[in-house]
């Protein structure tokens, strides 16, 4: 494998890890990220009330749910998002090339 | 605007996926341009950077009014860079792990899909076809004509996601249809400028950077 041409997007990858970081670290503080509930969220909460969201029901636990700390779903997330992202895209770009043989 | 699990009814849930699963089908026949060069496999470590780019935007809120927030959705941003179609499968995968956070439902996550990726990404992607077509009547440079057309048409299919989201919620009865369709708008009014703002700016630096990496100039008509 040609790990060259992987060397500008890993390095992008951990530029945009390191973004996020710091957003999370110093966003809230200066007041340029909100926990605040979101559009969605607002709707359901202003009929609803705060309940609605102890009241849910969900027949699926998410797989990482239990990961509390922020920074650690955040950096898990955009190298799982990554990851997977490729491999379909790796997996198209091959179904693709193989049909493109075929004919 | 990640519906989550328990919300919706199970006719809108089966027809939403149904209708999501088809479009991607369809999608990946379609999805040319992407693939369309013999180095265009070069362009996929890059897919997966934009990928985490806005999985990064998604994971925090800017905040808007009265005591709510909003975050990016991308969809449009991913249409103009990647085309319609890739944009989907971006964003359903996305959606995909967003949902193993709990941020999102699974079972809706064909909702989901439809709201950010079907609408916001390939209607948001033919609102900027469309914007393109007025822009180059005039005298403006290519990056900022497309950087002026993504900013509209990402402010648009966030309103028009809002709206579809509205109904789908009250067709469910989680709020009645005539307050959630209303809200649902008049929230995303002001979310919808964050979404405009941040996807023009990241347009604009690909431009300035990387400009091979937008495909879809030719679909755009960027003269």
């Amino acid at each position: 494998m040609d790990f060259i041409q992987y060397k500008r997007p890993i390095m992008i990858i951990a530029l945009v890890i390191i973004a996020l970081v710091l957003m999370i670290a110093i966003g809230f503080p200066l007041g340029i990220l909100s926990q605040n509930p979101d559009g969605l969220e607002r709707v359901l909460i202003d009929y609803n009330g705060e309940s609605w969201l102890e009241n849910l029901f969900s027949p699926w636990t998410p797989f990482l749910v239990w990961i509390e700390n922020e920074y650690l779903a955040g950096i898990i997330g955009i190298i799982l998002t990554t990851v997977v992202i490729v491999v379909v895209f790796y997996f198209i770009a091959f179904l693709k090339r193989r049909r493109r043989e075929k004919s | 605007m990640h519906i989550p699990d328990g919300f919706l009814d199970l006719m809108t849930i089966v027809v939403l996926w149904l209708i999501v699963v088809l479009v991607m089908i369809l999608g990946y026949f379609k999805m040319g341009k992407v693939f369309q060069k013999e180095d265009s496999e070069k362009l996929i470590p890059y897919i997966g950077v934009l990928a985490a780019v806005i999985f990064a935007f998604q994971f925090v809120n800017y905040p808007i009014l009265w005591g709510t927030s909003g975050h990016l959705v991308g969809g449009t941003l991913v249409a103009v860079i990647l085309g319609p179609w890739a944009s989907l499968i971006v964003l359903f995968l996305i959606l995909v792990i967003q949902s193993f956070f709990g941020d999102g439902g699974i079972i809706a996550l064909g909702a989901n899909t439809f709201n950010m990726g079907v609408i916001g990404g390939i209607v948001g992607f033919y609102i900027v076809v469309f914007f393109m077509k007025l822009l180059n009547r005039t005298s403006l440079k290519k990056e900022v004509k497309v950087t002026i057309s993504t900013a509209i048409g990402s402010y648009l299919s966030i309103i028009l996601a809002s709206f579809v989201c509205g109904i789908e919620i009250g067709i469910a009865g989680a709020v009645p249809l005539d307050i959630s369709v209303p809200t649902m708008v008049f929230w995303h009014l002001f979310i919808g400028i964050g979404e405009g703002i941040i996807s023009a700016l990241i347009i604009f630096f690909i431009y300035k950077t990387k400009p091979n990496f937008i495909l879809t100039e030719s679909i755009l008509g960027v003269e």
